[in-house]
This record gives structure tokens, sequence and C-alpha cells, in this order.
């Protein structure tokens, strides 16, 4: 039963870390965080389970529409919360995220009700491989994990506006100085982050065969853990992160108790972080 | 300002309706419910809600209570303990309300039931079935039976009727959960059961993929699962898509919801259950209930309302009897003797709860199903 259980814990994981890139891509270009990650993903796991119960929409229109809807609030979120306050330091914008947060959540109880939405499943199927049996969606979610991965490598490396987000993100001033205009990297970096958040929702919800309003606290939470592991700045550093707290959870059911998932992930990124305070692939901070 | 001009609006629709009711010769009686309107457990709350206007609109259609209407006093507690012992300060303290029904899991019952005792308020629980509940308290009364009676008929089931003997367990980590099982386990083992094992999940739980491929390598031939619709048609899908379907799925009657087999679909089918309640029932009460369920909100009525219809006639008939003192209502509750419920013949236990007979249910082609083999 150890391979099954690695196979879920990886699945599980590269939903966690699609969020924690979200985290890192936010705090590395702004050097902020945000609070209300987990319920931008709620959004989206929303909107996919419309599309897919209500519209009957074919699975990845359901995403697409997921991503569409999460870039959109993290869009309107950027100039909301963290426009207005740019230069108000880091507790202003903190704190209107926490805000943000529970107002989403409660909009969604009262908008959808409290209970679980019921998401149907795609491909429950099974098949074979070396003698172990898997499920056909487990291995979708992690291919398409691993697709949005790399194509989000792409956009940061390989095109100007990553180049910009780049730069932005070493140092904003000198970058404006080059004419890169911050603002709109800002905004574009915090919708992506929302987007990737969204996807992450969309998937959860078709895995889990439910949506729920609450369901962004953990998540959120399990995602910024990732993200700390991780090393905050790092992408690589994230997706690590997000697939050991997966695992480990997975492992933690295994070998101990289903109630001791949650207790396990998160004593193993005290455990690193006591260790090694930057993170597993961070670099050391500086102190000034 | 809002408010007022919602109650004028509200008393302006309302005065027509309250010219054509019956000229009662008193005061309302008010009833108080505590129960899951909203929330994950809403499904059952609303059964709660149907079952019991419409054995209110036919009491009150009959003349009432000796001449007085019952009017219900609705409190969702969303079947959370913070919430159910908030409703209990609220209706024990309110003068007007003789008693009350609720509330819905055991956890929120006897988070509110050292209110309602120190009150005196009979505490009716329509589905509270905690073995320990209803002895908690002499204001406490269950009706849906306990766990020690149907515990070991869900093992006599799984072993006698199915021939299963390798168990594991997976329960919800709560009280009703945990009694559930427990008297499962014992009467399993009586009967010559092997209990493989024992795992737990907690109510907000949605990934059960990891704890199904753990008990999936203790290779049972039955899982017994204590949870409710809305967990259990999740763990089905989950189950599936992990491709383990050579198992046989059983729970308690927590389980018989049409729900299930709304979200739960394909992934429910033969999973073995039980019921205190069916709707083909030949007997006159049960189907004078089900056609007037039916006729009202084109649905068939399931346990749950089954059950709060039952708590609601039960309290008004005894309030017919003795008026309405909260103490007298307890003390001639207590008194209750093969009262024809739609839930079976209703007699209290000097633990006021109630021996009941269940019946074998099997989920076929989307359809709850009576088992007979």
């Amino acid at each position: 039963m150890l391979v099954p259980q690695l196979i879920n814990g990886l699945t599980q994981g590269s939903l966690y870390a699609l969020i924690a890139i979200g985290f890192v891509i936010i705090f590395g270009t702004m050097n902020l965080v945000t609070f209300a990650h987990g319920e931008v993903y709620m959004v989206g796991a929303f909107v996919g389970a419309f599309a897919l119960t209500l519209w009957h929409l074919p699975w990845f229109v359901a995403l697409l529409l997921g991503m569409a809807a999460a870039w959109v609030l993290g869009f309107l979120i950027e100039k909301v919360a963290f426009r207005p306050l740019r230069t108000a330091g880091h507790m202003p914008p903190l704190l209107i995220t926490i805000g943000l947060s529970i107002m989403l959540k409660d909009l969604a109880v009262i908008l959808f009700g409290a209970e679980n939405r019921p998401v149907p499943s795609i491909y429950d199927q099974t098949m074979h491989v070396a003698g172990v049996q898997v499920s056909v969606l487990q291995l979708v979610i992690l291919g398409l994990a691993a697709f949005l991965i790399l194509v989000l490598r792409f956009l940061i490396q390989g095109t100007k506006i990553g180049r910009a987000m780049r730069a932005t993100a070493q140092d904003h001033e000198a970058a404006y100085a080059m004419g890169v205009n911050v603002n709109r990297i800002f905004s574009i970096a915090f919708a992506l982050a929302s987007a990737l958040g969204g996807a992450a929702g969309v998937l959860i919800g078709i895995y889990y065969n439910a949506v729920y309003p609450s369901m962004g606290a953990t998540a959120g939470l399990k995602g910024f853990a990732a993200c700390i592991l991780g090393g905050l700045t790092s992408i690589p550093g994230a997706i690590l992160g997000g697939l050991i707290i997966g695992v480990v959870e997975n492992l933690t059911v295994q070998f101990l108790a289903s109630g001791y998932r949650d207790v396990v992930a998160f004593l193993v990124m005290v455990l690193v972080l006591v260790l090694r305070p930057q993170g597993l692939l961070g670099r050391k901070l500086r102190t000034v | 300002m809002k408010t007022r001009l919602l109650i004028t609006l509200l008393f302006v629709v309302m005065l027509p309706l309250a010219a054509m009711s019956p000229a009662w010769s008193g005061e309302p009686i008010h009833i108080a419910v505590s129960g899951p309107l909203t929330g994950n457990f809403a499904e059952y709350g609303q059964n709660w809600q149907k079952a019991i206007n419409l054995a209110v609109e036919w009491i009150n259609a009959t003349g009432g209570v000796n001449g007085r209407p019952i009017e219900i006093i609705y409190g969702d507690s969303k079947s959370d303990p913070k919430d159910s012992a908030a409703l209990a300060q609220k209706f024990t303290s309110d003068s007007r309300i003789v008693a009350e029904i609720g509330d819905f899991s055991s956890t929120a019952s006897m988070a509110a039931q050292p209110i309602y005792d120190k009150a005196g308020m009979v505490q009716l629980s329509p589905t509270t079935s905690h073995p320990k509940w209803a002895p908690g308290s002499p204001w406490s009364f269950g009706i849906v039976g306990t766990q020690a009676g149907e515990g070991p008929f869900m093992a006599r089931y799984a072993i006698e009727k199915l021939g299963k003997k390798r168990i594991a367990v997976l329960h919800i980590n709560n009280d009703w959960g945990i009694a559930s099982k427990d008297y499962f386990i014992k009467g399993a083992q009586e009967l010559g059961g092997q209990i493989l094992g024992v795992e737990s999940y907690f109510e907000t739980e949605k990934d059960f993929t990891a704890v199904l491929t753990k008990l999936r390598g203790l290779k049972p031939e039955l899982i017994y699962v204590p949870s409710f619709y809305n967990e259990m048609a999740l763990m089905s899908k989950q189950r599936e898509k992990l491709g383990w379907t050579d198992v046989a799925v059983m729970g308690p009657g927590s389980l018989y919801s049409p729900k299930l087999l709304e979200i739960g679909g394909d992934s429910v089918n033969s999973l073995y259950t039980s019921a205190v309640f069916f709707p083909s029932d030949p007997r006159p009460e049960v189907q004078k209930f089900v056609k007037g369920f039916e006729a009202k909100y084109k649905a068939t009525p399931n346990m749950f309302a089954a059950v709060a219809y039952d708590a609601i006639n039960l309290m008004a008939e005894t309030i017919r009897k003795v008026g309405t003192d909260r103490k007298t209502i307890r003390d001639e509750l207590t008194k209750t003797k093969n009262w024809p419920g739609v839930t079976g013949k209703i007699t209290f236990t000097e633990r006021r709860d109630v021996i009941k007979d269940y019946r074998h249910l099997v989920v076929r082609d989307g359809h709850f199903a009576l088992f007979d083999k």
C-alpha cells in the first residue's frame, strides 16, 4: 500500500504546490503576503463546479473558466487592497486580505449555502502500471499540475513580461527606472498567482467530488506552509514543499491515523524551519 | 426602520390568512425546534421542518390541541454544539415555550442537554441515538432508538445475512460515531467476526483516498462506516476512483436519505443499510403520512421526516392529555406506551429511549430496497 499512498500524496501535493507557487509569485514580486488566496481558490473551485454541474461544460472548459474567474478576482484584489496602500508598509494590505478572505467566505455561504456542493467525477477508471493499480484521474491531475507549472516557467523565463516580472522582483525602483510599468507587472503577477490557485480549486473539486465555502481556509494554510517550507521566494521550493506536505500527510494516515495528518504535516514544516530557517531552497536572508 | 416596514408588510399579508383560520379559544401553544436548517446537515433539518409543518397543519386544521393552535418556533443550530447550546438558552428563557424538539446530532443534543436539564424543559430528540444521551437527564427523550440496538443488528446483518466476517471499520470521529462503532464491533465480535482495523475521520474531512488506501491493504470483505450521506457519497466516489470495488460497504440508518443516492450516484449501488421507517409500509398511520407528505411536497418522506413527524405528534398528544406545564409534560411523556408512530410503536424504557424494529435495506439500481435473501 506504500506506492498507492505515495501517488495519493503526490496528487494532493501537486495541488498544494499550485497554491504555494501563487504565494511565491506574490511575495516574490511585491514582497507582500495575501491571506485571501485560499478564498480565491474557493471561488475558482465554485466556478469550475458550476461549469460542470449547471452548464454541463467539458472539464477543461470548466478549468479555464475557474482560472479566468480567479484571475479577475486576483486582479480586483490587487487593485482594491494592494495598489492604494503600496507605500503603507506590510500591515495594512495584510489586514485587508484577512478581511477580504472572511468576506468572500461568508458571501459564498450566503449565496451558495454552507453545505457541500457535489461535483461529478471525470476519468474515474483505474489502470495498472507495473502491477500497481492507479487512478487515471490522479495521473491526469499530476499531469495538469506539471503542465501548468511548465507554462508558468515559460511565461517567466521566456517572455518579455516574464523578464519584467523578474526585474521587478529584484528591485522595484531599478525596474521602474528602466521603463518597466511596475503597477502593471504587480497586477499581472497577482492575477497569474490567483489563476493558479483557481486551477487548484477546480481540480480539487473534481478530485474530492465536492466544493464548499470553507474549503479555502485549510488549503490556503497548507499552500502557505508549502511556500514557507520551500523558501518563500523559490518556485521549485514551493513545488517541493507542496509535494512533501502532500506525501507526509498520506503516509501519516497509513502509518499513524487519519486524525494526525495535519499535525504531522505542520510538524515537519516547523522542524525544517528550525533546522533551516530560510526554507529548503530559499536563500539566506541577510539581516540589515 | 427597515424591519418595521417588513413587519408591517408581513402583518398586511398575514391578515387575510388569520381571518381564514378557525376561531381559537386560546393562545397558541409554542413548541421549539432546534435543528440543522442550514449547513452540511441541512437536508436532514429541512426534512424535519417539512414533516413538522405537515403535522402541525393537520393538528391545527382539526381544532388544534384543546382548542389552541400549535405554533412552532424554529431555531437553526446547524447541528453545531455551540449553536444548539445558545438556542437552548434562548428557548428555556422564553416562557411561552412549553417543550423543545431537537437537536439533530448526539453532539449537538448533548451540548444543550445541561441547559434544558437545569431549566426543566423537555428535550425530545427525533434523531439522537447515543446510548448515553437520554439517561443523561430526566428531561431528555430519544425516539429513534440507540446504537445499543442498531449496532448488534447491523453486525448480524453483516455476518449472518451477508456472511462477511473480515470487517474493517471507518467511523466519523464524534460522540455518535464512536458509540456506533463500539456497539457494532461488540456485536460483530460476539458473532465471530474479525475486526481487521478501525479508522476514523473528522467531520470536515473531504479526502478519503488515504484512509481508504490504508483499509484496502487489510483486505476486508466488508467495511462498516458509521457516517452521514455527505461523507458516504464522497467516500464511495473516491473508493470507486481508486478501483476498490471488491468490498461490501455497510452503514447504519443515518445513511437512509435520497441525497445519498443523488450525490453518490452509481458508486453507492449495493450499499447496505437499515431503517426504522419504510414508506411502503402498509400500516394506516404510515400511509396517511406518506400520502399527505407526497401531496404537499411532491417527494417521498424519509426516515428523518418520519421521526420528526412522530416527535411532534407525540408531543401534541401528550399536551392534549395534560396541558402545557413543562413538568407535567415530562411526567406524562415517561408513561408513553405502545404509541403508534410511523416509525413503529413507541414505548419509553426507564432510560427514556426506545427499542426499535429495524429493516434490512440495500441500494439497488439507484433505489433503496428491502434486502430479501
